[in-house]
């Protein structure tokens, strides 16, 4: 033990000299403890303190990420280097406080969650743990920190979709989830005790990071990066990982599946992004290539479009529906990650501050119309536009935007990933960029037979037997024609949220 | 001393256990157990590979890190069981599947 007393003043410092850049995640701590405290001592019938509480934290956090945009201009290495702070994790945790905003707002709306005999107090005390998992994610530069933030935001995901536990599905998806996730949790885990082990580090930046691997035959590189890579593809649900998602989606309580459709899947991005940056520079500096992601990726990118996309026509329900089309997003944002530039990854930023909106938009109208008129399939929304006039006319311009067409932002976010990937193969004349690519537009024009089948049903379809139905707009209403609003005049100014 | 590849032998023969476990087991308890033999596989990895490390810390610390968040979803894993277990009478999953289409 005595040999570290040498190195113990400067791990003191290192760790106190990395605490002023770490103040949103502080801010988040100290909102998950006074949450607890309050919803402990001051429960109230709706847990609104509790609510009002978390906002005001979630909203503090963020305000302070987005004063870090102000200095940085380049990657910050805070506490020995587990956690990089840079611009892209700055912008990726103001899209994960505007998700996690729009939850807190979708659980308050909805009332299957509202009136459940638990209450929802402790549901909302996990929205600041969760967050602060996500920001974790996006900021993570060591092995140790990966696995961390990944299972902190798992644990907190498995609590979400077996929270109300009120019925056979959703204890049935609860345990899918927890089973599968754990079981990829473990089989990541064991991959980066193989990496530590050839490398000597757990530190994915550190300089005998990659020499140490390069050193090594390329099978067992291969074995543990795959390993570590299918804890990663969990969170991203891209193919061989996605068989958890439909069922999780169709089971879980609707805003759940809304967060998980969106923040743990651009959290997985991110992470993504920073365990591929070394491997990258490395090849760059020393031109030997470690692993060849860029096939890799694009394979898997390629798979997951096409099954994606292809599996959601066949869906009735809509909430599975929206589950494939989910993984089909997955695969698209691939291509902007197999450019691996800068550019890249704003492209990506882009796309993903937009696919947050949509989602969590579509899914909000999902639970509108469930919970007015019962219906959870396609075939069930026949003749639902009549009464649904302002739900129904924000779900076209959703599903528009989600295909991907004119005047909606959706079109500018795919534009976007697919010039930086065209820009990829103009450099490269690689096969595997141009078949990326042109199963990217295939699988875009597929996409429409599934979204288009909603307003199809809904508008032009009859329903059998005469039905009234009185809606009443609720606050949920408000925030979905807010977002669809944003989608369109993002559509024309794209520029505003660049 | 014991040398390295032995600790390396254990933990991948574990790791192989757990991952058979967890694909053939019809009890959501056998196949937690299963997980359990998987980290418990990386854990070992973790500890032999940091006997070697320069500082031979990291590895350590990694494993206890490890080790509590194991614990924490091993909890609710257990508690979702449970849940299952109350609504539909059995715990084997291929028995559970209303979900889908």
């Amino acid at each position: 033990m005595n040999e570290y007393i040498p190195y113990l003043s400067e791990l003191v410092y290192g760790a106190i000299s990395g605490l002023p850049l770490f103040v949103p995640e502080i801010a988040l701590v100290a909102t998950f403890v006074i949450v607890i405290l309050a919803d402990l001592f001051l429960p109230g019938r709706k847990s609104s303190l509790t609510f009002w509480l978390c906002l005001a934290g979630i909203i503090l956090s963020g305000i302070l990420s987005f004063g870090q945009l102000s200095f940085l201009d380049q990657g910050v290495p805070l506490f020995h280097e587990h956690i990089v702070l840079d611009p892209l994790a700055v912008r990726f945790k103001l899209i994960f406080v505007a998700a996690t905003l729009l939850f807190s707002l979708f659980i308050r709306s909805n009332r299957t969650l509202m009136e459940h005999k638990k209450g929802v107090g402790d549901l909302y005390l996990l929205l600041p743990a969760v967050l602060l998992g996500l920001n974790l994610m996006a900021m993570a530069s060591s092995l140790l920190m990966i696995y961390v933030s990944v299972e902190m935001v798992s644990i907190a995901s498995y609590l979400m979709v077996g929270y109300v536990s009120g019925a056979n599905k959703q204890t049935e998806a609860a345990m899918k989830y927890a089973l599968f996730g754990s079981v990829c949790s473990a089989v990541m885990l064991y991959g980066m005790s193989l990496l530590y082990g050839f490398t000597g580090t757990i530190n994915i930046t550190d300089e005998s990071f990659l020499p140490g691997l390069s050193a090594l035959p390329d099978s067992s590189v291969t074995l543990a990066v795959i390993l570590t890579m299918v804890g990663i593809g969990f969170k991203l649900s891209f193919v061989p990982l996605h068989f958890w998602s439909p069922d999780v989606y169709e089971g879980a309580p609707t805003p759940v599946t809304a967060f998980l459709s969106t923040a743990p899947k651009v959290a997985g991005f991110a992470i993504l992004i920073r365990f591929l940056g070394p491997f990258y520079s490395f090849a760059s500096v020393s031109g030997r290539v470690v692993f060849d992601f860029d096939t890799i990726l694009c394979v898997v990118a390629i798979i997951t479009m096409i099954v994606g996309n292809f599996a959601a026509i066949w869906q009735n329900n809509i909430k599975r529906m929206l589950a494939y089309s989910s993984i089909g997003h997955t695969g698209f944002a691939m291509m902007a990650l197999v450019a691996f530039s800068q550019a890249g990854f704003s492209s990506l930023i882009f796309y993903f501050a937009v696919y947050v909106i949509m989602n969590m938009a579509a899914f909000m109208l999902a639970d509108r119309i469930e919970t007015e008129s019962g219906a959870e399939t396609a075939s069930a929304y026949k003749g639902l536009g009549r009464f649904f006039k302002l739900e129904m006319a924000c779900f076209v311009i959703v599903l528009i935007s989600l295909t991907g067409l004119p005047p909606t932002v959706g079109f500018v976010a795919k534009l976007l990933v697919f010039s930086s990937a065209f820009e990829q193969y103009a450099a490269t004349k690689s096969v595997f960029f141009l078949l990326l690519l042109v199963t990217g537009a295939v699988t875009t024009v597929v996409s429409l037979f599934y979204y288009l089948k909603i307003p199809l049903n809904a508008y032009l379809r009859k329903a059998e037997g005469e039905r009234e139905l009185t809606v009443k707009p609720a606050f949920l209403t408000y925030v979905i024609a807010l977002l669809s609003f944003l989608l369109v005049l993002l559509g024309v100014f794209p520029d505003v949220l660049a | 001393m014991i040398p390295l590849s032995h600790f390396m032998l254990v933990s991948a023969a574990l790791f192989c256990i757990g991952l058979y476990a967890v694909l053939s087991k019809r009890n959501a308890i056998m196949v937690l157990i299963g997980i359990e033999f998987m980290l418990n596989a990386a854990i070992l990895n973790f500890v032999a590979f940091s006997r070697h490390d320069k500082f031979a810390a990291s590895g350590q610390v990694f494993a206890l890190f490890a080790i509590v968040l194991a614990a924490a979803a091993v909890a609710v894993a257990l508690a979702i069981i449970l849940n299952v277990y109350k609504y539909y009478k059995t715990i084997d999953p291929t028995e559970i599947d209303q979900l889908g289409d």
